[in-house]
């Protein structure tokens, strides 16, 4: 085929080509995607004081229901100690799943593919504080083309909020850390408010605009604190983030610190092909934010619905995005609720259904197709409850079944009963990414399956 | 933004078939981190001639794609070769960059795609007097470490008898790779942009030949 030819085909297929089915919603657009029914579910968990081996540990539990072993730990790997293991993230190819913790700022590189029902620890970065000039608290570990985006949560000079962003190559070599704008250093982007406060969480890309979307927690020195300590300490109260930053994905500079008072926390950005928008909620002001770029091309940011009463301090967390964009689930850790919300339209959310999921939940992972929605309930060491009107259902793994109207609950994993600790972030894994369960050369061609 | 309930289903189109939908950044305006030395090893050409990888990459800004002939996937291979093809057109209708990068295709498909049938398949995209080379490999010993590393990992479809079905899958890698053989970029099918690659191209040439300073007087 011609070049003229060639480009006339395309021309035709731009017109032709149809949708595909993908896994859970909030991974990085540049990973695989998982089709169909998922095999595992990764859970990186926080070792606690007197259940099992008090250590931070990836566990692996069978989700499918054509396997004999569906709904149980089929595997566990301990790292040893604990490090205030709290997010994870996979390659862009899901080879490797990255796992950090945020007090000893370790980052475990863990092997997924050679055998999905048993991984096995491929590498530690225990240098990261070092290499990037002092970021503490790896958070996000973000897939970006052949390396990750890792986001940090505080610093090594002062333990505060001030913090930046690293990225490694995805066999974990460092190659660069930018820090967040902040007043005293903009770095060229533009403060469209108040704040620029230099604070750092989550990360999420919208490749087709050019955009990275950054939110802002706190430091070290308050997320490693007892929480009603810190609740009782007005000072140390004042010392969470307060800022969205829009960043030049290509360039890695900030451009706009856009205003979000409160504690933004995670991001989920829209899949639609012109749906330019993300949301985020405010763990201390109870709302949900619209992050969104405007008829002129400028990013601006909005709060376009309350969660429960802000007065009780529902507390939101993790959210998750439909793949359809019309739905958005949001948990509340403090009242252990996990709100509906329809987000058809992005400027006025209305929650449409609310269930109680246990005494505290944290993490929501949902499939693709949106059938199945998975639960954990660890949120921090020092922040988690310990007890509570059911005392097995503190630390869970959860899962439901959604049909569209209500949540049908599936099984139920206790973390402590099993002797594991505090789950917290779920990754999918599946033996279809990898060849169906037989290992292969990198061509294929060395090692053909055994029949 | 689209009026309620009127959202429509994920579109997978890559991005690279249509115009670019952003402002890139402007050139030289950024910096591209090194991540890493750009591997070696032995290969093909498409005269059959056996030479090493690092023989084609290490002159120039040069942009390597690992594809295979057969792929029929619009977002895969092909999206690859229309970026590189658009690449060279856009880099030699300026005089400033004409000449100044390399294009290279590798074919990760060493049973299918010999050193003729990449030569066929590279005529009908390489402009005339393009610096665009096709390679390929004599087999899996020579090919398996490239493809390790340069994190190219390749799914073979077998049928339950054990039989290749022609089909294979694989994430979409091109490299951007410098002088000193550094890798200074990677784009996959959602990054993929001539327009990209290409400033991404011109911005190492500025790099490598900074503006002379003027003094005032």
């Amino acid at each position: 085929m011609k070049w003229r030819g060639f480009v006339s085909l395309v021309s035709i297929l731009i017109l032709l080509v149809q949708p595909t089915a993908a896994d859970e919603t909030c991974m990085s657009p540049y990973m695989a995607k998982i089709v169909g029914q998922e095999d595992y579910v990764y859970i990186w968990t926080l070792g606690l004081e007197g259940v099992g081996d008090g250590e931070d540990k990836l566990v692996t539990v069978d989700v499918n229901p054509a396997s004999d072993t569906y709904g149980t730990v089929i595997h566990s790997i301990s790292m040893g100690g604990r490090n205030e293991a709290h997010h994870s993230g996979l390659t862009d190819d899901r080879r490797f799943l990255w796992a950090s913790g945020l007090d000893t700022s370790k980052i475990f590189i863990f092997d997924i593919h050679s055998d999905p029902a048993a991984p096995r620890l491929h590498r530690t970065i225990d240098d990261f504080v070092e290499k990037t000039g002092g970021i503490v608290g790896p958070h996000t570990n973000y897939a970006l083309p052949g390396r990750m985006l890792i986001t940090g949560l505080s610093n090594n000079r002062d333990h505060g909020g001030r913090t930046g962003m690293a990225e490694y190559t995805n066999s974990g070599d460092f190659i660069t850390s930018v820090w967040m704008p902040t007043d005293d250093n903009l770095q060229g982007a533009t403060k469209s408010g108040n704040f620029a406060d230099g604070y750092g969480y989550d990360a999420r890309a919208l490749p087709r605009r050019n955009v990275l979307v950054t939110s802002s927690f706190t430091g070290w020195n308050n997320y490693m604190m007892n929480l009603g300590k810190l609740m009782g300490d007005a000072e140390a109260m004042k010392r969470f983030g307060n800022t969205v930053v829009i960043w030049d994905l290509h360039a890695r500079t900030p451009k706009k610190v856009l205003d979000v008072p409160g504690a933004p926390l995670e991001i989920r950005c829209a899949w639609g092909s012109r749906s330019n928008y993300c949301f985020t909620t405010t763990a201390l002001t109870s709302k949900v934010w619209l992050i969104y770029e405007d008829d002129t091309g400028e990013w601006q940011a909005k709060a376009v619905a309350d969660i429960g009463d802000a007065s009780k301090i529902p507390l939101p967390v993790d959210i998750s995005i439909s793949a359809d964009d019309n739905h958005l689930w949001v948990n509340t850790w403090n009242d252990g609720k996990v709100r509906l919300f329809d987000i058809s339209d992005p400027f006025a959310p209305e929650q449409i259904m609310e269930e109680k999921i246990g005494e505290q939940v944290n993490m929501v992972s949902q499939s693709w197709d949106g059938d199945r929605v998975y639960f954990t309930s660890s949120l921090l060491a020092n922040w988690d409850k310990t007890s509570g009107s059911s005392e097995n259902d503190l630390q869970y793994f959860k899962l439901y079944k959604w049909d569209g109207k209500s949540l049908a609950p599936e099984f139920n994993l206790d973390f402590i009963e099993l002797g594991l600790g505090a789950p917290h972030q779920m990754r999918f894994g599946a033996h279809a990414l990898y060849g169906g369960g037989t290992a292969q050369s990198p061509s294929g061609l060395a090692t053909p399956p055994a029949h | 933004m689209g009026a309620p309930h009127d959202h429509e289903p994920p579109v997978v189109l890559a991005p690279g078939y249509s115009p670019l939908a952003f402002v890139p950044p402007k050139t030289g305006s950024y910096s591209l981190p090194s991540m890493g030395l750009a591997a070696d090893g032995e290969v093909l050409d498409s005269d059959g001639k056996r030479l090493r990888l690092h023989d084609v990459i290490g002159d120039k800004p040069t942009v390597l794609s690992f594809i295979f002939t057969s792929c029929d996937d619009v977002n895969g291979c092909p999206l690859a070769t229309y970026v590189m093809r658009s690449v060279h057109d856009a880099l030699e209708s300026d005089s400033g960059t004409a000449g100044k990068a390399r294009l290279v295709s590798f074919s990760f498909d060493p049973v299918f795609d010999t050193p003729e049938v990449i030569a066929a398949y590279g005529a009908q995209f390489r402009a005339q007097d393009a610096d665009w080379q096709f390679l390929t490999t004599d087999g899996a010993r020579n090919l398996d470490p490239i493809l390790e590393a340069y994190g190219q990992w390749v799914i073979r479809d077998y049928d339950d008898a054990g039989n290749y079905r022609g089909t294979m899958s694989h994430i979409l890698r091109v490299f951007l790779i410098d002088r000193d053989r550094q890798i200074r970029n990677i784009y996959s099918t959602s990054f993929l942009h001539a327009d990209t690659v290409a400033n991404d191209i011109r911005t190492l040439l500025l790099e490598e030949n900074p503006p002379a300073a003027v003094f005032g007087l």
